[in-house]
């Protein structure tokens, strides 16, 4: 296995790892998972969970 | 930092004075009720950065749907700085009617005249320093759309934030005035904030505030004992509201001054609105628009030219190789939008994007690829797995856009509300009101925001079922699906029209949505039809400038999307189609030995009656992974198509060859997947109708749980969405091969539709 | 000539009288500017013979014959 093989696997693993731990991140962080953009205003699920956090800050 | 808040009547610019003030392209549209929710963006051009808040159209501050209360308690709990109460001045009776009530807050407020270039054009005029010396609040002529009085509007609200104001009401004066002061008192007293407005709300015995404070309560029902009006008895809420508009005809028509006007004149929008919505042609033009859109997006033959004047074909013309190919480069560009037929824009568009485009640069990509000297197995990684789903997805990009123009155009001009006025009557045989309408056809363009709008819809039972057959109306990531194999069963098989098939697999949509209403409206969802009063707005032509914003942020979204979740879908369906279960290596030929095919074979039988099952045989499994992955996103089932089917043509070998007759990746993928597995056309059509009426996306159902409130209806809402797409794909697939069993479909339908008319009469008898 | 807003024909103009129905529809009718005094005008009729289509108040509003049938009018001449 030669070097640019080697960059493919790596390169590959991590848009497959990335994609799914910046969905759980966005999750985590109150941001909607439909992936609307983050924290598009049309979405219910970002503004129940950003409604929690501001409880949570207070 | 500083807040605004923006307040108003629906449909009187508040959007669109959100995105001149803050550069936002958030979705405006010609109807009411296009926000119902409050979103938030900045205003740099103060002397302080200032956060704006753009709350959902109100026509008042009442209880009674979401969008009120969610614009009441953000005023009344998180406090704003200052109010921006927008009212369209070319409707201003209406819309003072609002500013009222907001009046009646202790919160600074500037009132922000909107539309008045429409109002000059018109030759009417407005006395704006009148208008302000009667309200007693700031009033800023502007445009919101030509961008005109804005930096005025915002300089004066922020002079208004830096001072306290306290609540005014217009019904001071009103025979209620007297308890109203009395209840605000009482209010202080308890240290209650705005006692203004909850003492008004109080005496209107609004249901909220009545909770809140019980212990008040008995004043005004005391007082109510001792009065007794005219016209409206004890019925302070009507009183209240009667009393609003009387001080507005009396105080504020003087502001106005109209040019006089012949009321048998016509303006622009009566005349369009006459056709429009005619008493006999009402119906069949909408359905002409309808028919028309879909012709214009992916009619290979405008106008039935082609056909009509037999105009001769490339090949006739000589312009093409024995291998068919096109001799210049010129031709190619000329093959874009004739072929012995003119093709229509869409189909235009996305010759020029696909074959010109994305195929030159994945062709490129790929021929370098290959000469890099990478191992065999990276190479078909790159080429076969990642670029060939990618390049599918991309390539369906021009339809989407396309049509989504057209529903924008169709947003924008004011049209679509009147569609709802059209089709109430007969929404209303289905148990729905002509509202419902509008979050069904946003479904077109993606389930997500159109679940969303149902929040419209004042009824809760209404607003369940609404969500529940929205992804039946088939949304632009399921495009895809449908004209690769729609166009996949005419290449391969020789029969039917592509456009044909796949407008009728669109009107299978819209039929499966109206019986599964129907059923639940009188099953589980039963209830009285919603009340249907929606104002209709004046027709205008659509913002070139809107237009674009929308076009570019599902262009963003739509290519974000198939950078990440695409890709990386594609990635794991590659290595799980390449490495056995005990991680061994797999050529392209021993696919069946995979991971992915093991796991798949299993659920395979569960599809048999919808024809992509058992009896497909050794290949079929790959029909189960488009679907199943089509679950994440719709654009995955064509993405997993491309990866799959470089595997298969492995299989089959020489016979693709023959098979490649026109260039389009998910087409051509569809063609090597019939051919490996002898899927038959019912079967086919059944699993387009499986993946429109299944589960749809990740980010629908989230959307749908996060709507719909309640654990136990969103758990039913996917039991439905399963048990929907597995009925209707069983019939068609049974029905298609075996025509008879139509009969016994028949008979079950009938037994069931006997059952519920039955139940339901027991259930009206037991009430009688 | 007092009638209900159902009946109306096209064409007549009218001024409110009452206001009938259960709490939110009423409401709802009183928010959007169909209060007594106000003058309404029946523009046209959908193409099934209901919603209709009326104007008050300088702007079109649309609503069922259901929901017109709460509303009294004195028809104007």
């Amino acid at each position: 296995m030669g070097v640019l093989e080697i960059i493919l696997i790596v390169a590959c693993a991590a848009i497959v790892i990335g994609v799914i731990t910046a969905s759980i991140i966005k999750k985590k962080q109150g941001k909607c998972s439909c992936d609307c953009g983050g924290d598009c205003a049309h979405c219910a699920a970002c503004m129940a969970a950003q409604k929690k956090k501001q409880s949570k800050n207070i | 930092m500083k807040r605004f808040a923006l307040a108003g009547n629906p449909n009187c610019g508040k959007t669109t004075l959100f995105n001149s003030l803050t550069g936002a392209t958030a979705h405006v549209g010609n109807w009411p009720g296009v926000t119902v929710d409050k979103r938030d963006g900045v205003y740099k051009k103060c002397a302080e950065p200032v956060q704006i808040v753009d709350l959902p159209g109100i026509y008042s501050l009442s209880p009674y749907t979401p969008e009120e209360v969610i614009a009441r308690n953000y005023i009344l709990d998180e406090k704003p700085d200052c109010v921006i109460n927008i009212v369209d001045a070319t409707n201003l009776e209406r819309n003072l009617y609002l500013t009222t009530q907001v009046l009646e807050m202790d919160v600074p407020v500037v009132v922000a005249l909107n539309m008045m270039d429409a109002v000059k054009k018109a030759g009417d005029s407005i006395n704006a320093k009148l208008l302000e010396e009667r309200l007693g609040v700031p009033v800023v002529e502007i445009s919101a759309l030509k961008e005109t009085g804005l930096k005025e509007l915002m300089d004066k609200a922020f002079n208004e934030s830096k001072k306290i104001r306290e609540g005014q009401t217009v019904l001071e004066t009103s025979p209620l005035g007297h308890l109203i002061g009395d209840v605000k008192i009482a209010l202080k007293g308890q240290n209650v904030a705005n006692p203004l407005f909850h003492a008004v709300k109080l005496v209107e015995q609004d249901e909220i505030e009545a909770e809140m404070h019980k212990e008040t309560l008995p004043m005004v029902e005391d007082f109510k004992k001792t009065y007794n009006d005219d016209i409206f008895g004890t019925d302070f809420e009507a009183l209240v509201a009667d009393a609003r508009y009387k001080y507005i005809s009396s105080n504020f028509a003087s502001v106005l001054s109209k040019k006089s006007k012949d009321k048998t004149q016509m303006s622009k929008s009566d005349k369009a609105d006459k056709v429009l919505t005619h008493k006999w042609w009402g119906i069949p033009i909408f359905l002409l628009i309808l028919f028309g859109i879909f012709h214009l997006t992916f009619g290979e033959d405008l106008l039935y030219l082609g056909k009509i004047f037999s105009l001769p074909s490339l090949e006739d013309l000589g312009l093409l190789d024995e291998d068919g190919e096109a001799i210049n480069f010129g031709v190619r560009i000329l093959a874009t939008f004739y072929d012995g037929a003119v093709m229509s824009p869409g189909v235009w568009i996305n010759n020029v994007w696909n074959d010109l485009i994305v195929g030159e640069f994945f062709g490129w990509l790929g021929g370098i690829v290959e000469e890099s000297g990478m191992a065999p197995w990276a190479i078909g990684l790159i080429n076969n797995g990642i670029f060939d789903g990618i390049s599918a997805v991309l390539s369906f990009l021009p339809p989407i856009l396309v049509l989504f123009l057209f529903f924008s155009i169709l947003e924008d001009s004011g049209y679509m509300a009147r569609i709802a006025f059209i089709l109430d009557r007969m929404f209303r045989r289905f148990g729905l009101s002509g509202r419902a309408f509008m979050p069904m056809i946003m479904g077109f363009g993606c389930s997500v925001p159109a679940m969303i709008n149902t929040r419209t819809l004042a009824d809760d039972k209404e607003r369940t079922a609404t969500v529940r057959v929205i992804p039946f109306f088939s949304c632009g990531a399921k495009l895809p699906i449908l004209t690769a194999v729609a166009g996949a069963i005419v290449a391969f098989f020789g029969v039917g029209n592509a456009d044909v098939i796949t407008f009728s697999m669109y009107v299978l949509g819209i039929v499966t949505a109206i019986v599964c209403v129907l059923l639940m409206r009188s099953t589980t969802l039963k209830g009285e039809t919603p009340p249907f009063i929606m104002e209709l707005p004046t027709y205008h032509m659509p913002q070139f400038k809107n237009l674009m914003a929308h076009l570019w942020d599902k262009t963003k979204h739509f290519v974000k999307k198939a950078f990440t979740i695409i890709l990386a879908s594609t990635i794991v369906i590659w290595a799980l189609t390449h490495f056995s279960f005990n991680w061994t290596f797999l050529e392209d030929e021993q696919v069946n030995e995979s991971i992915l095919a093991g796991i798949a074979q299993l659920v395979q039988p569960i599809f048999t009656p919808l024809g992509f099952g058992s009896q497909l045989g050794q290949y079929g499994w790959v029909f189960v992974v488009a679907a199943v992955a089509g679950l994440i996103a719709k654009e995955n089932v064509i993405a997993t198509f491309a990866t799959l089917a470089a595997c298969l043509m492995a299989v089959v070998g020489l016979d693709f060859g023959e098979l490649a007759i026109d260039a389009e990746d998910g087409i051509d993928a569809v063609q090597a997947m019939i051919q490996a597995t002898g899927i038959t056309i019912p079967g086919l059509i059944a699993f387009i109708a499986f993946n429109m009426t299944t589960i749809p996306c990740f980010a629908a159902v989230a959307t749908a749980k996060a709507e719909l409130g309640n654990k136990s209806t969103y758990h039913w809402t996917l039991v439905f969405w399963l048990v929907a797409s597995y009925v209707v794909a069983a019939i068609i697939y049974t029905v298609g091969s075996w025509w008879w069993t139509i009969f016994i479909w028949a008979v079950v339908c009938a037994g069931v539709v006997g059952c519920i008319i039955w139940r339901n009469k027991m259930a009206a008898k037991r009430l009688n | 000539m007092e009638k209900t807003l159902d009946n109306f024909s096209i064409g007549e103009t009218g001024i409110v009288k009452m206001v009938a129905g259960e709490g939110k529809i009423k409401r709802r009718l009183f928010d959007m500017g169909i209060t007594p005094g106000a003058e309404v005008f029946l523009r046209k009729k959908a193409p099934l013979g209901d919603p209709i289509e009326i104007t008050l108040r300088g702007y079109e509003l649309t609503l069922r014959k259901s929901e017109a049938a709460c509303v009294t009018v004195e028809v104007k001449a």
